[in-house]
C-alpha cells in the first residue's frame, strides 16, 4: 500500500482553502491578511527547500554528511532556544549547542540500534526526521526551562541571595530554581503524553498510517518516539540550565545581568 | 587591624556616588549600630561586605584577608547577613532549615535543642516549623530569618532592620539576644532606640557621609 501522490492539482486545491481565511479576514478587518500570506510563503518555500534538500540527502545517504546535518540542527535549535528566551548568544551559543549534541547524539543512536534495530544507525530516512522530532518536541520546552531560570533569578534574587549568605556554594543555592524550571519545563510534555491518541492523533502516527503503515507500527514508533522525546527534554533542560548555572555568573556568584537582552 | 576593616571604599550608582571613601574599622567583639535617613548607602555597605555589589574602588578586608572573587565564598561562610527582604522561601518552615542545613558549610551545625529554645526565646510558637513561610506575617518571618542566622554558629552578624516589624517587648528580646555574646560582632542597621546601649558604638551616616 502505498500514499497517494497529492498531484499539482491537488496542491491547487489546497491553497485555494486560504480563500476561507483570507476572506474572514478581510471582512472583520482582523489586518492578517498580509502576516498570513508571508507566513505561508515562508512555509513552502522551507519546506520546498527542505523536500529537496532531504531528497538530496536521502539518495546520497552519506554518514558524515547525516551527522553534519544534525549537527546544524542542533545548532539552530541552540540559537532558537537563546532568542525565545530573551538572552544574548555570545556567552552560551557555544556550550548549549555542544550540551545539545552531548545529549541529543547518543539518545538518538540508542534509539536506531536498541529500539529501532537499524543496520545503519546513522542511515539518513531514520536519523535525520527522528532527530528532527525529538529536537523539535524538545524546544519548547528547553525555551520554557531556561526562561524560566532566568526569570526566577531575577525576581526572587533575593532568596538566592540569602542562601549565599548563608554559606552556600553557587551550586547549592540554585539547586531550588533548577528544580522548578525543570518541573515547569517538563509540566507540558507530561501532560501531553498522557492525553495522546485521545485528544489528537500526533503527526507522525499520522504520517505513518497516510504511508501506508499499520496503525500497530504507527503506534509502536508514536510511544518509543514520545518516550525519547520526554528524555530528551529532561536531558535537555537540566543541561541547558547547567550551562547557565555555568556560564551565567560572575566570579563573585551574581547573575549576569547583561546577558538579558531587555537590559 | 579590626576583624573587619572596610578602607576607603567608593562606589556610584547611575552617576550617582551613593559612598565616597568610606572606611570603618571594626574590632572583635564590638557592637556596632548604623544610622541615618533611607537611601543613603547603609544597606550597599551591607551588599558590598557580602560581595554582592563590587566598589569601585577601595577594599574590605576580614580577618587579615582582602576580599575578593576567591575570598568571598569564605567570607560568606563566616559572616551571617539578614536583609529587610524577608522574601526568602516559599513551601514550610522545616523544609527551608533542611535545606540550609544541607548545604557543606552547614554540615551538623544544627543543633534541634538549640533551635527550640530559639523559637521560644523569640516567642514563637514551634507549630511554625509546618507552617508555609510565604504565608507567614512579616514579623514572624523576620524571626525565621533571624533564627536562621542563630542556629547558623557564625560569629559576624550584619542586620539590616531586623527588627522592624517586631513590637517593642520584642524588639527588646532580639537585641538582648545579639548583644549579650560578648565574642559576637554584630552590625546592626536600625531606627529603633533599643539598639543604643551602653556598649554600642554608633555610626550616624547622615552625618558620616555628605
Amino acid at each position: 500500500m502505498e500514499a497517494y501522490d497529492i498531484s499539482l492539482a491537488g496542491m491547487f486545491f489546497a491553497f485555494l482553502l486560504l480563500l476561507i481565511p483570507i476572506l474572514i479576514s478581510y471582512y472583520l478587518r482582523l489586518k492578517l491578511i498580509s502576516s498570513t500570506a508571508e507566513s505561508i510563503i515562508r512555509m513552502s518555500l522551507q519546506l520546498a527547500f527542505v523536500g529537496v534538500f532531504l531528497t538530496f540527502l536521502f539518495d546520497l545517504n552519506n554518514t558524515l554528511l547525516n551527522i553534519a546535518w544534525v549537527l546544524v540542527m542542533v545548532f539552530v535549535a541552540s540559537h532558537t532556544v537563546l532568542k525565545n528566551a530573551e538572552l544574548r548568544s555570545k556567552y552560551i551559543l557555544l556550550p548549549l549547542s555542544v550540551s545539545f549534541i552531548i545529549t541529543n547524539y547518543p539518545l538518538l543512536l540508542y534509539f536506531n540500534n536498541f529500539i529501532i534495530d537499524l543496520d545503519n544507525l546513522f542511515e539518513a530516512r531514520y536519523f535525520i526526521p527522528i532527530a528532527g522530532m525529538v529536537l523539535g518536541n524538545s524546544l519548547r520546552a528547553n525555551v520554557v526551562g531556561i526562561d524560566n531560570f532566568c526569570t526566577e533569578i531575577l525576581r526572587n534574587e533575593n532568596r538566592y541571595l540569602f542562601r549565599l549568605s548563608m554559606g552556600a556554594e553557587k551550586s547549592e543555592a540554585l539547586v531550588p530554581y533548577l528544580r522548578k524550571s525543570l518541573r515547569t519545563a517538563l509540566r507540558p510534555t507530561i501532560a501531553n503524553m498522557a492525553t495522546i491518541g485521545i485528544v489528537f492523533i500526533p503527526g507522525m502516527m499520522t504520517g505513518q498510517i497516510l504511508a501506508g503503515a499499520s496503525p500497530i507500527v504507527a503506534i509502536e514508533y508514536q510511544i518509543a518516539i514520545m518516550i525519547a522525546i520526554y528524555v530528551a527534554t529532561i536531558m535537555n533542560v537540566l543541561l541547558g540550565v547547567i550551562v547557565l548555572i555555568w556560564n551565567g555568573f560572575d566570579e563573585y556568584g551574581m547573575f549576569k545581568k547583561d546577558m538579558l537582552k531587555s537590559e | 587591624m579590626g576583624i573587619l576593616d572596610i578602607k576607603n571604599i567608593s562606589i556610584r550608582y547611575d552617576g550617582q556616588s551613593v559612598l565616597s571613601d568610606f572606611s570603618l574599622s571594626v574590632a572583635k567583639g564590638e557592637k556596632i549600630l548604623i544610622k541615618g535617613r533611607s537611601g543613603i548607602g547603609k544597606s550597599t555597605l551591607f551588599r558590598l561586605i557580602m560581595g554582592f555589589s563590587i566598589p569601585d574602588s577601595g577594599t574590605i578586608i576580614l580577618d587579615n584577608v582582602p576580599v575578593n572573587s576567591d575570598t568571598i565564598w569564605n567570607l560568606r561562610k563566616r559572616v551571617a547577613y539578614v536583609s529587610q527582604d524577608t522574601d526568602i522561601a516559599e513551601g514550610k518552615v522545616t523544609d527551608l532549615i533542611d535545606e540550609i542545613f544541607s548545604f557543606k558549610a552547614n554540615n551538623e551545625v544544627l543543633d534541634r535543642d538549640q533551635l527550640y529554645s530559639i523559637i521560644y526565646g523569640l516567642s514563637l510558637n514551634p507549630d511554625i516549623l509546618n507552617k508555609d513561610y510565604s504565608k507567614l506575617s512579616g514579623g514572624e518571618k523576620q524571626r525565621i530569618a533571624l533564627m536562621l542566622a542563630l542556629l547558623s554558629g557564625k560569629d559576624i552578624f550584619l542586620l539590616d532592620e531586623v527588627t522592624a516589624e517586631l513590637d517593642s517587648g520584642l524588639k527588646q528580646k532580639v537585641v538582648d539576644m545579639f548583644l549579650k555574646k560578648p565574642e559576637w560582632t554584630v552590625l546592626s542597621i536600625s531606627h529603633d532606640r533599643e539598639w543604643e546601649q551602653s556598649a554600642t558604638r554608633v555610626i550616624d551616616f547622615s552625618q558620616e557621609t555628605n
